[in-house]
């Protein structure tokens, strides 16, 4: 049902997406979209623009108004219900509000992930050890995530996304809560997720995280897409491109 | 393999979480199975003690005077067509004497002078040794005694009209009592499960978000129901062992000819039966609630 993708092939495709929640807000308008397999994607916009609904359309936790949504070559609309879950594995999202079970331990949090996807209990346990190490967690492992801080809970939702080695991360938000050395420390392992083969979009309003960068930035305003770019986003900062204007995404990927 | 280990710990986590939920149902579902077991029991036991003292049961219809060849032949016909039967055997006068001769042994000179024919002639009817058919045998006696040349029909025991309409009501009181124990594990399983599942749609939800199969959020809490019913049913039998062994106990004294008649448990294959039954019971219930709720 789902094909293999080439490195170089596109994983994520919307096409004039348009969402519109109940009863007339606009969340999305005629978006249009690529996002090649392997790729590191900022999306970033002002709050209310946009991003968390275009994640949500990517792993199919909304449908879309109009328009068509490919992911890893499958149409999304046609994917029937009973196998989401085909598709779900291939995604991690770390959601903005985090969705943790907040009565279960940081390790609890983080194995679900691994578990559904029949994972060996001594893979999930290092697995776990070993991203908590990394954000920096060690002594958390058996704290119920109720009790963590917002960072610390934003850096076990991150875990729990990034677990199971999924092709495709969508981050909503990652490091909202965080101060720029825990910061660093999160980018550094979507970075080396990213090296390892991994797609990631990264929802965020922190400039800090993606100024420096050297990958493409898509920005939304009011739901419509305005400017996809390479590197900093001052390079378009100025531009005022017409709101009813096609999405200029394909113009700079091509 | 994996997906054993995990489903157990998931099911392990879950009965350990909500403990006093589980001892409510496996004490429900045991006390069921309890009352259910103890009238099926008696039932079962009922109806061995009938099927033995039915072997040698026979209903002799006495004539008023000997049947013809073709008059046998009828009286088959008719015979049969009310119940299937053993055996049906004529005896004319002659050989019903020659019985009684032999019955008396050394004391058979009393009947010397008496003529060979004094008796009436019968027809020995021995029905087929099964509950179904005994079941009729007042009705059955009640039919032969309409048949023509017929003067009376006797069997003997008299008790057991009594005894077959005390194994009637049993087989009532079972079958009411069966019903009980379904709907009880039934209902009270698909009860709980559907609170269980209300108080977790947050888990529900995230599982079904990173991906978890129908079969994965599913097979927990089928494997628990299956689990309550194993567990309820081997503590109902078991208590109903203990208590089958109390009253034998109590008979034993005041009554030892008791002791003697053949009551036993249930042999191994219906233990079984029953448990299966009740695993099985809880498990749709489990699953008709799951269905509902997660709208599998
Ligand atoms: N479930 C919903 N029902 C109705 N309106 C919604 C719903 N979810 C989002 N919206 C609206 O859609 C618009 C886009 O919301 P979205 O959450 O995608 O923004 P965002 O870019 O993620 O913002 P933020 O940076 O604050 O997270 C907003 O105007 C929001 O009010
Ligand atoms: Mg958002």
């Amino acid at each position: 049902m789902i094909q293999e993708t080439s490195p170089t092939s596109i994983i994520i495709d919307l096409i004039k997406v348009t969402k519109v929640y109940a009863p007339d807000v606009e969340a999305l308008v005629e978006v249009s979209l690529s996002i090649h397999a392997g790729e590191l994607v900022f999306l970033t916009g002002m709050s209310g623009a946009g991003k968390t609904t275009l994640l949500r359309l990517i792993s199919r936790m909304e449908h879309p108004t109009k328009g068509l949504v490919e992911v890893a070559g499958i149409d999304l609309a046609k994917l029937p219900q009973r196998s989401i879950h085909l598709l779900r594995r291939r995604i991690g999202m770390a959601y903005q509000d985090f969705k943790l079970l907040n009565d279960k331990t940081v390790a609890d949090n983080i194995a679900i992930a691994m578990e559904v996807a029949y994972r060996q209990p001594a893979f999930i346990e290092k697995r776990t050890r070993e991203l908590l190490h990394q954000l920096d967690m060690t002594r958390k492992y058996s704290t119920r995530t109720g009790e963590l801080s917002r960072g610390e809970q934003q850096r076990v939702a991150i875990a729990r996304a990034v677990a199971n080695y999924p092709e495709i991360i969508l981050a909503d938000e990652p490091t909202g809560n965080l101060d720029a050395e825990t910061t660093a420390k999160v980018m550094e392992l979507f970075h080396q997720l990213n090296q390892n083969g991994a797609t990631i979009v990264i929802a965020t309003h922190d400039s800090t995280i993606y100024q420096q960068a050297t990958h493409r930035i898509v920005t939304l305003h009011a739901g419509r897409l305005r400017a996809s770019a390479f590197g900093s986003p001052t390079a378009f900062s100025d531009t005022r491109p017409n709101e009813d204007s096609a999405p200029t995404e394909e113009a700079l990927t091509s | 393999m994996n997906f054993i280990v995990i489903l157990l710990r998931q099911t392990g986590r879950n009965m350990f979480h909500t403990w006093k939920a589980q001892t409510m149902i496996i004490f429900t579902v045991a006390l069921s199975v309890l009352i259910f077991s103890f009238f099926y029991l008696i039932y079962f036991n009922a109806l061995h003690l009938g099927e033995k003292l039915g072997e040698d049961l026979r209903l002799i219809v006495y004539l008023e005077e000997e049947p013809v060849e073709s008059l046998q032949e009828e009286y088959r016909r008719r015979i049969l067509r009310f119940d299937q039967v053993m055996r049906i055997d004529f005896i004319d006068s002659r050989q019903a004497f020659e019985r009684l001769e032999r019955q008396l042994g050394q004391d058979s000179d009393i009947l010397t002078g008496v003529p060979r024919n004094f008796l009436p002639p019968s027809i020995e009817v021995y029905p087929v040794p099964s509950l179904n058919h005994l079941s009729r045998i007042k009705r059955f006696s009640d039919y032969l005694l309409t048949l023509p040349g017929v003067v009376k029909v006797q069997y003997g025991k008299d008790w057991i009209d009594r005894f077959y309409a005390f194994i009637q009501l049993m087989r009532i009181v079972t079958l009411l009592s069966g019903i009980l124990l379904i709907m009880t594990t039934t209902f009270m399983v698909a009860h709980t499960i559907r609170l269980t599942l209300l108080s977790r749609q947050q888990e529900l939800k995230l599982l079904r978000l990173v991906g978890a199969t129908n079969t994965y959020i599913r097979m927990p809490f089928l494997l628990e129901a299956l689990l309550q019913g194993l567990l309820g049913a081997a503590c109902g039998i078991t208590a109903l062992l203990v208590l089958f062994n109390w009253i034998k106990l109590q008979l034993a004294g005041p009554l030892p000819a008791l002791a003697h008649l053949p009551f036993t448990f249930f042999p191994w294959p219906i233990i079984l039966c029953i448990v299966l039954l009740s695993s099985l019971l809880c498990t749709v219930g489990s699953y008709s609630s799951t269905r509902k709720i997660l709208q599998l």
